[in-house]
């Protein structure tokens, strides 16, 4: 009976406006982000670039969870690291520790 | 006035003179102050008397008249009765006490008359102090009075000790120690014990002045006498009361008997000794009977610890056996208390846990059965053995042998970690108003059983995931109980430990900032998302989530928002990839199909595929799958509660058309919308009762979970050992097998107990690895290799 006057309805509002059978009321997106890299490794202290560095990990220890404080760089060659790292690196050697390019930042991320 | 120059002194007249004077200063009889400043000039005028001063005749001189008068004296004490007999009420103490008053101040008072022969003449000669403790042999043997003078005050006290107690040594002991035993049950009356205290406390003074030994005479002729006669009297006395009495009765008297026995010696003894009394008491009252004392222990613990009617009793019964073990602690007397006060522990840990309660309120028994344990017998062994450290780790230790207790199938892995977790989680969850105060209470409970739990990192799994799965569908009571439970923890484990939860919670936290700035980023622009919008954006890493990034085509109202806030994303960050979790993502749809309007929460493919229905009432399987690429088995998933809340209808021709097997057969039947849908509430929640079975959830998704999540945690493991032998290696370069395995143990012992048989097989690895090498030429030795 009910169903009957269902179908009814729905069918005449199919047929005259756009009434929808659903109407979304409201969405809870969950999603993930991780740094655009090729690697997923540091490959000057060999952890993960979505974790801070192995300094920042010991530093962090007295001011609990900092902000993401430890961020990525990408050179010009593409290849990227922890920018704490890298800075450090480029005191000693202004080349990618990969590809032996002259190091030049590409960008940095935020 | 006289002269002070030297001149000459006849010495017979003058002695003779000084002579009656010092016996009656000696006598204590009045001496008038003329004659004694005469007498005292007198002195003065021997020792610098000229052409030969006469100082060494004067000495002479007097000590031989001190030595006749200590001998008439001697006659006096000794009086008539026979020595032998050690009948301390004979008078002899008496008499000699009386006469050592007398004699002990007239000779003090004889050292200031002679104070010029003392300063003067008898101070050049004086051996320092440093010499006689310290000095060479010639020095250090016992001042003889025959070769070196002494100040005329301690010489009176030598010829007394030579003269007068000599002869009398052991008549005074006897009477002493005979006086000292009566005195133990029938208390003196005052005067008697005066005198039988200045008796004792004489040979002490005797003595005073000596630097080496003051309290030689003391002991010989006090301390060690009494406390002989006092040991015997002691055993017979403990023998007598377990003789005829329980061990209650004798703890009960003998620690009695040992403040009566202090007390004695307070009042009569030098002050000295009130060690060697308490230590002889000990050893013939009790140590004597530390095998039956031992014997109880376990009787006496248990009965304790019923709450049966001599609890109580039992209870200062053990406070009495400790008072009586305690002092004995370093002869291990204690240990055996130890040892039962820990099995006692344990063994009533395991019969509350063993107590039987419903299944599924397995964390909540588990938990409290825990505090109870812990709370129970802190109070027990706080009120009874006065919180001593050694109970303290005892109950530690049964406290963590009942937490980490295996399962009864061999080899099965604890499961305290498991139920802790789920303890928390229910605690975390939002539930009826009030109760917050309460939950904290519960939180910190929950951190004191932590504590005891051995597989810390297990416990982190499943925390994490507890806290994700909070998180993410906002099912937490409070955010700052959340907060400060990680806290907690990190208090309790530190940074390491609580690093991902730190950084999970934080997420959470910017991610309301960040709606914040997308909703005004939108009215900036006068943009709209066309339905309400809220997203949470995690970082990769921290957030325990099955990787499962199901691709999915989302439905044109879902597609909006998402690209808005894509673009928004892009343009506040840089550098950032973004990748959607569909499963976790929730919907709230609105039916407008039905009689009454139906609001339904459910995952975004749920959703994507409800809105499939808007142009068509049924379509075939298949074709839906695709069109939502799902993959094989979130197929199923997702549309199996759509099924069951009667939202969709599956029907279909051939195999695949029922229900059950519709599952695996979906794609091959037909899915109608129930246009007919009715449902009790209006509300209908499809969410994450069965998505998230992926993410091997605590509940349903038993044993595979959990079979992953010990070999997931067994390599975390393993990289956690490495890296600890690795940095211990670093360090040391150069360490024997048995101190490396003790220092790894060390450091895991905050998240894990490490098995020997794992830190090997690391070990080895790592030598394969060519991190470390067997020293050359040992067996058991590790290097580090740069």
């Amino acid at each position: 009976m009910s169903g009957e006057d269902c179908d009814v309805d729905r069918g005449d509002n199919d047929g005259q406006k756009s009434d929808k059978m659903f109407t979304l009321k409201k969405w809870n997106a969950v999603a993930m982000w991780s740094w655009d890299v090729e690697c997923d490794t540091c490959a000057i202290c060999r952890v993960q670039v979505m974790d801070a560095c192995l300094r920042c990990q010991g530093e962090s220890k007295k001011d609990s969870y900092g902000k993401q404080d430890c961020v990525v760089v990408w050179g010009e060659c593409n290849h990227s690291f922890h920018f704490c790292c890298m800075s450090l690196w480029v005191k000693q050697n202004n080349r990618c520790p990969l590809c032996q390019q002259e190091w030049s930042i590409q960008r940095m991320g935020k | 006035m006289m002269s002070l120059k030297p001149r000459n002194v006849d010495f017979q007249e003058t002695w003779a003179n000084l002579k009656e004077t010092v016996a009656g200063v000696v006598g204590l009889r009045a001496v008038e102050r003329a004659v004694w400043n005469t007498r005292f000039s007198d002195v003065y005028a021997l020792c610098v008397a000229h052409p030969e001063p006469l100082a060494d005749r004067l000495y002479d001189e007097t000590r031989n008249f001190l030595e006749e008068h200590v001998s008439g004296l001697l006659q006096r004490v000794r009086g008539t009765a026979p020595l032998e007999n050690n009948d301390h009420n004979d008078g002899l103490l008496t008499r000699y006490v009386t006469a050592w008053r007398e004699y002990s101040q007239g000779v003090a008072y004889l050292n200031s008359l002679y104070s010029y022969l003392n300063l003067q003449h008898i101070k050049r000669q004086k051996v320092s102090d440093a010499e006689i403790i310290y000095g060479s042999a010639a020095t250090a043997c016992s001042p003889d009075q025959d070769s070196r003078q002494l100040e005329v005050g301690e010489l009176g006290l030598v010829i007394w000790e030579r003269v007068l107690i000599t002869p009398l040594a052991s008549a005074l002991t006897g009477r002493i120690v005979s006086a000292l035993s009566e005195a133990r049950s029938h208390p003196p009356d005052p005067t008697s014990a005066d005198i039988l205290r200045q008796a004792i406390h004489s040979t002490v003074d005797v003595q005073a002045f000596r630097v080496r030994a003051p309290l030689a005479l003391y002991q010989q002729l006090v301390l060690e006498p009494y406390l002989s006669a006092a040991s015997g009297h002691h055993a017979q006395f403990a023998a007598e009361l377990l003789h005829h009495g329980d061990i209650s009765h004798y703890m009960k008297h003998v620690l009695e008997g040992l403040e009566r026995e202090i007390a004695l010696g307070g009042r009569f003894l030098h002050a000295s000794s009130t060690e060697a009394v308490r230590a002889c008491y000990e050893r013939a009252a009790v140590a004597a009977h530390l095998p039956a004392l031992h014997a109880e222990t376990e009787r006496l613990l248990r009965e304790a610890c019923d709450d049966g009617p001599r609890a109580d009793q039992r209870r200062s019964d053990l406070k009495r056996m400790y008072a009586l073990l305690k002092p004995l602690a370093c002869a291990g007397a204690l240990r055996p208390l130890v040892e039962q006060a820990h099995a006692q522990a344990a063994r009533d840990g395991r019969a509350l846990l063993a107590a039987p309660h419903a299944r599924d309120e397995a964390h909540i028994h588990f938990v409290n059965s825990m505090l109870a344990l812990h709370g129970k017998y802190s109070k027990l062994f706080g009120e009874v053995f006065d919180g001593a450290q050694a109970f303290i780790g005892a109950l530690d230790k049964a406290c963590s042998e009942v937490v980490n207790g295996r399962a009864a199938e061999a080899g099965a892995a604890s499961r305290a970690p498991e139920l802790l977790a789920r303890y928390c989680d229910a605690l975390l969850r939002r539930r009826g108003a009030g109760a917050e105060q309460e939950a904290d209470d519960k939180l910190a409970g929950a951190i004191v059983v932590f504590k005891y739990v051995c597989d810390k990192d297990v416990f982190q799994k499943y925390y994490a995931r507890a806290l994700a799965r909070r998180l993410i569908h906002q099912l937490s009571a409070s955010m700052e109980q959340e907060e400060s439970m990680i806290n907690r923890l990190k208090a309790a484990c530190g940074y390491e430990f609580t690093n991902k939860l730190h950084r999970m919670f934080t997420d959470v936290t910017v991610s309301a900032d960040l709606n914040a700035k997308f909703q005004q980023h939108l009215r900036e622009n006068n943009l709209s998302t066309n339905t309400g919008f809220f997203i949470q954006v995690l970082q990769a890493g921290a957030w325990p989530l099955g990787g499962a990034m199901a691709p999915l085509a989302p439905p044109a109202q879902l597609e909006r928002p998402a690209r808005l806030f894509e673009a928004f994303y892009r343009a506040s960050f840089s550098g950032r990839r973004l990748a959607w979790l569909h499963h976790l993502c929730t919907g709230e749809l609105r039916t407008r199909y039905t009689t009454r309007v139906y609001h339904i929460s459910a995952t975004t493919p749920q959703c994507a595929l409800l809105l499939c229905f808007e142009t068509v009432d049924s379509a075939p399987a298949r074709e839906l799958r695709e069109s939502l690429q799902l993959a094989g088995d979130a197929w199923p998933r997702h549309v199996r509660p759509l099924l069951d809340a009667g939202l969709l209808l599956a029907s279909g021709d051939g195999e695949g058309s029922a229900p059950d097997s519709g599952d695996d057969d979906g794609p091959h039947g037909t899915l109608t919308l129930n246009l007919n849908f009715s449902c009790k509430r209006t509300k209908v929640r499809l969410t994450c009762a069965n998505a998230p079975a992926q993410q091997g959830g605590s509940g349903g998704g038993g044993a595979s979970g959990e079979g992953n999540e010990v070999t997931h945690c067994d390599d975390d493991r393993k990289m956690y050992l490495q890296a600890a032998l690795v940095r211990i290696m670093k360090q040391r370069k150069v360490l024997r097998h048995t101190e490396l395995i003790q220092e790894v143990v060390s450091q895991a012992r905050g998240s894990f107990a490490p098995s020997v048989a794992m830190i090997k097989k690391c070990i080895e690895a790592l030598i394969d690895k060519q991190y470390l090498e067997r020293a050359p030429g040992t067996l058991d030795t590790y290097s580090y290799l740069a």
